[in-house]
């Protein structure tokens, strides 16, 4: 794993020397990936059946396995790539011409397919949320816009953070609001893709936080957002929709788009309670032939319930919550503010598609349309977490052997003295 | 600072923490607490039970020896489309393939229908053929379904329509064989309780799936010979445009097994064809189901009483006139002028009422039909010929009727009357399974139209019909085959007669309630027999006599 360029160049740019990657985060990504896996393989054919009847297309039973293994395959690339290239390259000036092509990309979808109606634009509800690039697969802009958000505003909070100037409303809160109202805006207006929308505030949130912002401006922001959250959704009522079905749930009765969610979450909700203790097993999902929507993709918690039970279910959670620790605890141990940021916004990025979408199955908050990191069906989601992973798992030979207290520098001098190997804590405190 | 920060990561994974636990109780309220529930809800929408038709048995007419199915099942299809899920680019296509393919059989208005979005289920066409939709399956229409069914198909045409009867739309058999035997040509359902996907197709996994088969239907073998059926019915034909009849039903019955061969039914109303009576009345088989007064037909039967009885031969004489009293009636001879002595057999040749009267009266005291000679006869013509009972034929049947001697309207004057045919109602089986043993050596059989089944390899198992009772001696049915054919030759029937056949029979003519008045011309009707062949026929139509030759 060590390369050995690689770690002669952040040797003389890091006051810290480089060590061992924190490999958990590879250990509990690699078996989430492989869970997925397992489910593709024995859900596929009745996917493929599904939608051969419901869309008249010509699926094979392998297609869908297929295509996980492909975008398994892709994570993978893309978790090398983000690991081996140097982090240096996405932070600094970069930063902001990922942010901006982050904009010029969802202005571009929005045009093209509000605007000017081409066809590579993907329609779903009224809304443009991907590109269609045919053989290459699909694309999601507000994707690429979420890294940059997060790439630019670690640096830029990491600069104010250095300057002492976090808590100043004029050189760093205002800014930070204004980026973050207009990529949501960007998110939840033009793409009307809240649950991305609540996904980049967690990452916000999760950075201001941990960058250590006064908790009075803290909790001001916060209700800020919440004032905002409010407001948009009595502006749009497919949002009212969803949270009236939410709050009057089974036995709310309405229009057909609200039933549908109803529906959605009746039968999520009837695939985990009836997998019982240990599920119904690899491949005996019934919910899954065509009762649960999105089974693949948002309902795969659901089926997995279903199958796998509720011992499955804590194990699931269990390698969830391992990996969300681990960020944490690669956070904890950074004393470059600008990568902490990087991490903790990577928490809150993962952390918000777990728990929002575990919550939407478990019908525990309305559903927002967020895939599972990691075992869903569908490429971007897994190629853009994969990619943060990857940036984490480079960032994680960065930490200082323990958790930063006042007044240390984060020098790991282990090194000079020739061990083979940096010892770092593991685990016992984050 | 520092201390901050790890203070924040710390607050952080506790806010994780809590969420985690959250899920986990809600999971465990979910999985383990409610699990029951959530079984039931799955089971409630997952669970359906399909009803596995069986096969409705085949119907089979023999020719000659070998059974030739005359009624088939065949597989159609209906074509029904979703037109939620119909792609809108395919909608016009799939209108013009059908057009191409199946144009007969689209319903009405089908392009109107697959643009109706808010239906989910629309019949596009009905009754296709498996090579129809095959040719459309292959087209690959999205929220296009093929439902299998089965109809009967009829290879021989209208062959023996009003013998076999039809099968409704909801699957039950009406008239004919398809109505007497639905129980055993219908079979039992299978019944398939299983899992099944979001369309209802069945999946392999789940724990309660339960399969039970369907027992198809009998295929049975009918008696009716095909060949004889189709003789049957163009000589019923012909028969009744040379007389101008309305309407006429002939029987073939082989007389030493009461097998019935043929039965011709003809009627005006049918000849547009069955498919398209407006008259349900059409398939009503008046062979078995109208009763009708037989007329002269019957003299063989009190003749054959008075000769079982041992009180007359057919030889003994009589002092024959025109007209006899009887109580308070006079009943005259068709034929008149014939006044002197006559024999049995000339009063039978000539068709004289007086003959018979004056027979059945030896029963009693010789000048009158008393009770004991009344007894006598309802006991041969109810009891032994079976007239006036159903005989339990497998087809729709009616009893007939007639009065028994102790009842009011059974007095003299009814059985005198009776003696030669009238003031009776009996249905031409009956009168076919009575005339019969009396030309076998007075063995009864129950008609029947059925041999026995056919199984799965097309093996006959027949089943043997057995003789009943005995109806007359072997010594009265033999001198009632030399009086039958006696009489056969004395009429101007015979000159169509082939050599070789021992043919008898006697005509029959009733009088008719028509318009309120008696008329003559009422149910005409000949019954007559042919020896070689062993077959026996009977035709009697509605307005004038016909001969019928079997020319095999």
């Amino acid at each position: 794993m060590r390369n050995s360029i690689a770690k002669n160049r952040q040797s003389i740019a890091q006051p810290v020397r480089s060590h061992r990657p924190m490999y958990q985060i590879v250990l509990y990504m690699g078996l989430l990936l492989l869970l997925g896996l397992i489910v593709m393989y024995a859900l596929g054919p009745q996917r493929a059946n599904v939608m051969n009847y419901a869309y008249g297309t010509n699926y094979s039973d392998t297609y869908f396995f297929g295509k996980q293994l492909t975008s398994v395959f892709i994570a993978i690339v893309a978790f090398s790539a983000f690991y081996f290239t140097p982090y240096k390259w996405f932070i600094g000036e970069r930063s902001k011409y990922i942010l901006y092509a982050g904009f010029a990309l969802c202005i571009l979808l929005f045009l093209s397919g509000a605007v000017l109606h081409l066809s590579f634009a993907q329609e779903t509800n009224g809304a443009y949320r991907w590109f269609q690039l045919g053989v290459l697969g699909s694309f999601q802009p507000s994707e690429l816009l979420k890294y940059g958000v997060l790439l630019f505003l670690a640096g830029f909070l990491g600069r104010r953070s250095q300057q002492g100037k976090l808590n100043d409303i004029q050189e760093t809160i205002i800014p930070l609001g204004i980026i973050s109202g207009l990529s949501l805006l960007m998110i939840v207006f033009l793409q009307k893709d809240l649950g991305t929308g609540i996904s980049l505030i967690a990452i916000i949130l999760s950075m201001i936080l941990v960058a250590g912002i006064d908790w009075k401006i803290f909790k001001k922001i916060l209700a800020i957002v919440a004032l905002c959250g409010l407001v948009m959704i009595f502006t749009s009522p497919h949002r009212i929709e969803r949270v009236m079905t939410f709050v009057q749930g089974d036995s709310h009765k309405g229009n057909s788009s609200q039933e549908n969610k109803n529906y959605h979450i009746q039968q999520a909700r009837i695939a985990i309670g009836s997998g019982g203790l240990l599920g119904l097993g690899i491949g005996k999902s019934v919910q899954a032939t065509g009762y649960l929507p999105e089974a693949t993709n948002d309902s795969i918690f659901a089926v997995m319930g279903e199958t796998f039970g509720f011992v499955g279910l804590m194990a699931i959670l269990a390698l969830f919550t391992a990996l969300l620790l681990s960020i944490l605890h690669v956070a904890a141990r950074l004393p470059n503010v600008t990568l902490r940021l990087i991490v903790a916004g990577i928490f809150g990025w993962i952390a918000s598609h777990v728990i929002l979408n575990i919550a939407a199955m478990t019908g525990l908050a309305p559903l927002t349309g967020i895939p599972l990191p990691l075992l869903s069906y569908g490429g971007t989601s897994m190629l853009f977490i994969a990619a943060a992973l990857g940036l984490v798992f480079q960032i994680s030979k960065y930490t200082s052997h323990k958790a930063l207290e006042e007044g240390e520098s984060g020098q790991d001098l282990s090194g000079w003295r020739r061990l083979r190997r940096t010892r770092y804590a593991s685990g016992s405190r984050i | 600072m520092q201390r901050l920060i790890r203070s924040r990561t710390g607050w952080l994974a506790i806010a994780l923490l809590v969420v985690m636990a959250a899920f986990v109780l809600r999971l465990f309220q979910l999985q383990i607490l409610q699990y029951g529930k959530y079984t039931e809800l799955a089971r409630a929408s997952q669970q359906r039970q399909f009803i596995i038709p069986a096969e409705r048995g085949k119907i089979y007419m023999m020719d000659g020896k070998t059974p030739v199915p005359v009624v088939l099942n065949q597989a159609v299809y209906t074509v029904i489309a979703d037109p939620q899920s119909i792609d809108d680019k395919e909608r016009s296509q799939l209108v013009d393939s059908l057009r191409e393919i199946a144009g007969g059989e689209m319903t009405e208005n089908v392009s109107e229908r697959l643009n109706n979005k808010k239906s989910r289920y629309e019949v596009l066409a009905k009754n296709i053929t498996r090579t129809q939709a095959e040719k459309l399956k292959k087209k690959n229409f999205a929220g296009v379904l093929y439902q299998q069914s089965s109809i009967r198909n009829y290879p021989e045409g209208e062959l023996g329509a009003h013998v076999l009867g039809f099968v409704n739309a909801a699957g039950e058999g009406q008239y004919g064989v398809e109505g007497s035997l639905n129980k055993q040509l219908k079979g039992r359902d299978g019944l398939l309780q299983s899992v099944t996907d979001v369309r209802n197709i069945p999946l392999t996994v789940g724990k309660n799936n339960m399969r039970i088969e369907a027992k198809s239907g009998d295929n049975l073998a009918l008696t009716v010979d095909r060949n004889i059926q189709n003789q049957t019915e163009l000589a019923l034909k012909k028969g009744i445009e040379a007389a101008g009849a309305t309407e006429g039903s002939v029987i073939v019955m082989n007389p030493k097994n009461g097998q019935v061969l043929g039965n011709g039914e003809l009627s005006d109303l049918q000849s547009g064809g069955f498919c398209q009576a407006e008259n349900g009345s059409v398939f009503v088989d008046s062979a078995s189901m109208v009763p009708f007064e037989p007329g002269s037909i019957i003299k063989s039967f009190s003749f054959a009483t008075a000769i079982d009885k041992g009180v007359i031969t057919p030889s003994s004489t009589y002092n024959n006139t025109d007209c006899i009293k009887v109580a308070d009636r006079t009943m005259c001879n068709a034929l008149r002028g014939l006044d002197g002595t006559m024999t049995i057999q000339g009063a039978f040749n000539n068709s004289l009422n007086v003959g018979t009267i004056t027979a059945i009266r030896k029963l009693g005291n010789g000048s009158q039909i008393n009770l004991p000679a009344r007894q006598t006869l309802y006991e041969y013509y109810h009891d032994k010929f079976g007239f006036g009972a159903k005989t339990g034929i497998e087809l729709g049947e009616a009893s007939g009727y007639i009065y028994p001697p102790d009842s009011a309207e059974g007095n003299e004057v009814r059985y005198s009357a009776m003696t030669y045919g009238q003031s009776m109602n009996l249905t031409m089986v009956q009168v076919a399974a009575g005339f019969s043993s009396l030309v076998n050596g007075g063995q009864y059989y129950k008609p029947t139209v059925l041999v026995g089944t056919i199984d799965e390899s097309g093996n006959l198992k027949s089943s043997e019909n057995k003789v009943i009772r005995q109806t007359v001696s072997g010594g009265t049915s033999s001198q009632m085959r030399t009086m039958l054919t006696t009489a056969r030759r004395s009429s101007f029937l015979s000159k169509s007669d082939k050599s070789g056949y021992e043919i008898g029979g006697k005509t029959g003519t009733s009088e008719a309630v028509v318009n309120g008045a008696y008329t003559q011309k009422g149910n005409d009707c000949y019954i007559y027999w042919l020896w070689r062949w062993k077959k026996w026929c009977r035709i009697c139509h509605n307005g004038t006599c016909s001969g019928s030759r079997k020319r095999d």
